[in-house]
């Protein structure tokens, strides 16, 4: 596939795009392949570009940019306020790590995620898939369990997210 | 003429002018000047500064500059602090440690921030360098209170030991008892991050007590309030503080014992802390508020009338870091009692909530902005703003060197026009002239970044997210910013061709990150290919890039200047060895082919940042199982020590090499595990 790329050599400063920019249109000067058109079609219609804004709604990942220890601080701290029982990573003097360990059936290492940037069963398992190296289509083959107080296994999903 | 002068100057009269000159950047200046003044510099600088620990290798910087005493590195880009950047990545500090270990027996002070430190790097630090004084972890990752108690037990001159913001794993509290009983050099003293069920509360008090230079003290969340008093009492001479958990049931012995101690601190200066505030004990501090220069607020959920109270004891302060409880009329009082400050960070209550849950808007930092005159740094997330306002503050206060603001929502216009925020940043830039670092955010168009073309000549950091309509906005930034340094991107509409046309800006730059923007994996292969000094990494956790048309959009863009080369081999090696997420090294290497000679570069490169690894077997020749048998790799990274084997041949296709690491290094963790 030809691509017409072009690499600007030209020192740093030196305006040697001033006057193709200005153009309007300039997009259509460009012949990469004949799928991408102006940056808008080309942008959005891309199917592997949509993914990037799957998460506009709740859930963006960094956004707003408040750093992870900071909210889990904060999220700690809020919970206590409104109830007193607490799941572990909250109330006065517990530990404040929000680390849980995860392991697939299969593999030998375990792994570690912190549970508190997550808010839903979907980012999660999202994010163990990646970690675990599975692909989309084997999702469903996957189940997500836990182990509760009692040392039982029992499916996450049953259970609401908080 | 200009010769003779040069060496009329013996040479420790130049080393003595030289020692004036710390800063980094003079001292890079002078050493550029002519062969001899870069022979006596590097002989004498004493404190050595990588922005990039990629973007030098251990090896060079420790043969030019033989004699340093203090070394600070930096690891992950900024986005990392965002969960943008993938566990794995890299920024292993081991490796520096391991050079410097072999090199300089009197290393002093090691500055670390956002690296992954692990507890055999801390035990390294321990045993290597028996004048280590100074530690400080910034946002950093990978070890245990094990660790820290190997540095507590073995480090007699250690004066600072600062873990600000940084992940650790607590395994132990009695991490604070190896600090030996004849220790007393201790002056900085911050563990606000750790976690821990329990801190042994009489060996900090023995610690604190003996330790009579102590300075400044951070204490974690888990120390009770009432435990406070007595702290406070052994350490007097205490310039910063910060407190536990702030909370207690409300009892007058109590808070008079704590009032009483902070009356008794003269010098302080600092306090922070101030976790699950009860309101009813702040007055405790009220007797040091006067002399209160920085102040940080930003975990205390009071709201805004007790944050008023509060403020208005405090009219020296300089630093006020504060959650957004404090409201509009907490700003407008804080604008009218603090004249001083210089610094301020409104940090969000409820960043993921869609409505807004106080009383926190563009009025604050608009108050702020013309209340006080000092005003330089400025981090403030809220919910609406209008082009009007960021003129009126660009106006009020043109010595803005860092400005920042986070309007919540993503492309939020201006709430009074619906218009884009365009002039508003506009007049920021064109007004603040000394304007070093801005974050933009709201609604914005390719115009903004016209802007900051034209007007920002002294902007070192940029970072923006959701903004721009083409190119053309990356354009005028790389353009335009003659001092950039720094610019991280996300979410934004840009593409090839600014990227390509101005490549030689990359290499001005200490790096620039894009992520979810429309970068095309053929672009990136080509500005590898033609950049040879800049590393051009590409991280996509969709899988290898080419298993999907060059054109389509990485998801996220690393790219940075380096004389060390690329890096790829290790981290994406070790990356494999740990069964972390599928990073296709034939793909991410993106300046080598693959005839020849990638197993002797990955050697020299690992060898280079892995000092374990055993001599070099003859490659031609040698039957791979041999070769496999003869190499035996000592990985020390995050996790754990595995020991893993690298396989050697000329495998034409990447997965298959790949299979083949998976099943060995199985074998042998498997193996060593049991």
């Amino acid at each position: 596939m030809c691509m017409e790329l072009q690499l600007g050599l030209a020192p740093p400063g030196s305006d040697t795009w001033s006057r193709p920019l200005l153009k309007l249109g300039l997009y259509e000067d460009i012949n990469v392949n004949s799928k991408k058109r102006g940056f808008d079609h080309g942008y959005l219609e891309d199917e592997f570009s949509a993914a990037s804004f799957k998460n506009y709604e709740k859930g963006l990942v960094g956004w707003p940019p408040v750093k992870t220890w900071r909210r889990k601080k904060l999220r700690c701290q809020v919970h206590n306020h409104m109830t007193a029982a607490e799941n572990g990573c909250c109330g006065g003097r517990a530990s404040n790590s929000t680390y849980v360990k995860v392991k697939m059936e299969g593999v030998v290492i375990a792994r570690k995620i912190d549970i508190s940037i997550h808010q839903s069963f979907e980012t999660l398992t999202t994010t163990l898939m990646t970690m675990f190296d599975i692909f989309d289509e084997n999702r469903r083959s996957f189940k997500l369990t836990y182990q509760d107080k009692e040392g039982d296994w029992l499916i996450a999903e049953d259970v609401p997210w908080r | 003429m200009h010769k003779k002068m040069a060496f009329s100057f013996p040479d420790e009269v130049l080393e003595h002018v030289f020692s004036f000159i710390q800063s980094d950047k003079d001292r890079n200046a002078v050493s550029m000047v002519c062969k001899s003044w870069y022979e006596i510099e590097r002989w004498c600088r004493r404190k050595v500064f990588v922005g990039n620990c990629y973007a030098v290798s251990p090896r060079m910087v420790i043969r030019r500059f033989p004699e340093f005493r203090s070394i600070e590195l930096k690891g992950k880009p900024h986005f990392a602090d965002f969960n943008l950047v993938p566990d794995g990545w890299g920024g292993y500090v081991f490796p520096w440690i391991a050079e410097m270990a072999g090199a300089y027996p009197w290393l002093e002070e090691i500055r670390l921030k956002r690296m992954v430190v692990t507890d055999e790097s801390l035990e390294l630090i321990a045993k290597s360098f028996k004048n280590f004084k100074v530690l400080v972890l910034s946002s950093c990752e990978g070890f245990s209170t094990d660790g820290l108690a190997a540095i507590a037990a073995s480090c007699k001159n250690l004066k600072e030991l600062d873990l600000r913001d940084c992940e650790v794993d607590d395994l132990s509290a009695h991490w604070l008892s190896h600090f030996p009983e004849t220790y007393t050099s201790l002056v900085s003293l911050n563990i606000s991050c750790l976690g821990s069920d329990e801190v042994s509360f009489s060996a900090l008090e023995r610690l604190v007590g003996r330790c009579t230079n102590l300075k400044t003290l951070r204490l974690n969340r888990a120390v009770p309030l009432d435990k406070i008093a007595n702290i406070l009492r052994h350490a007097p001479q205490l310039v910063e503080f910060g407190t536990g958990t702030y909370t207690a049931d409300v009892r007058p012995d109590v808070y008079s014992d704590l009032a009483g101690a902070f009356s008794s601190c003269k010098e302080l200066k600092s306090l922070s802390g101030f976790w699950d505030v009860v309101p009813d004990y702040l007055p405790a501090i009220y007797p040091v508020c006067s002399k209160l220069t920085s102040l940080n607020l930003s975990y205390a959920t009071i709201q805004s009338p007790d944050l008023i109270k509060l403020v208005s004891h405090c009219p020296n302060l300089q630093r006020l870091l504060v959650l957004d409880y404090i409201e509009d009329s907490g700003l407008e009082v804080l604008a009218s009692s603090c004249k001083d400050l210089q610094e301020l960070r409104v940090f969000p209550s409820d960043p993921f909530g869609a409505e807004p849950n106080v009383s926190l808007t563009e009025r604050g930092l608009v108050a702020v902005s013309l209340g006080c005159p000092k005003l330089q740094s400025v981090l403030y997330f809220c919910r609406r703003m209008s082009n009007e306002a960021l003129v009126t503050i660009a106006r009020n206060r043109p010595n803005f060197t860092r400005f920042r603001l986070c309007i919540i929502e993503p492309k939020t216009a201006d709430y009074l026009t619906l218009e884009p925020l365009d002039v508003g940043f506009g007049a920021i830039v064109q007004y603040c002239k000394d304007l070093r670092r801005l974050s933009l955010s709201g609604l914005l168009t390719d115009r903004v970044f016209e802007y900051i073309g034209t007007y920002a000549k002294k902007l070192e950091m940029l970072s923006v997210a959701f903004a721009g309509d083409s190119d053309l906005g990356l354009h005028h930034v790389l353009s335009g910013c003659e001092s950039l340094r720094k610019l991280e991107i996300r979410d934004c509409p840009f593409g090839d061709k600014a990227l390509l046309a101005n490549a030689a800006k990359l290499e001005t730059m200490r790096s620039l990150w894009m992520s979810s923007c429309a970068v095309s994996f053929a672009a990136c292969k080509l500005l590898g290919q033609k950049m040879p000094r800049l590393n051009v990494e590409v991280i996509d956790e969709r899988g290898p890039p080419d298993s999907r048309p060059e054109n389509c959009p990485v998801d996220k863009l690393y790219i940075y200047r380096s004389i060390a080369g690329p890096r790829f081999w290790i981290e994406a090696f070790m990356r494999n060895l740990l069964g972390f997420s599928s990073f296709d090294l034939k793909n991410e290497c993106l300046r080598h082919d693959w005839s020849g000679n990638i197993i002797w570069r990955l050697f020299k490169a690992l060898r280079a940042r892995l000092p374990y690894v055993s001599p070099l077997p003859e490659l031609s020749g040698t039957p791979r199982n041999e070769l496999i048998k003869r190499w035996k790799l000592r990985l020390l990274c995050n996790q754990s020590k595995y020991v893993g084997c690298l396989s050697c041949s000329h495998y034409t296709s990447m997965q298959l090499y790949r299979q083949e690491l998976d099943q060995t290094i199985h074998a042998k963790v498997l193996s060593k595990l049991e």
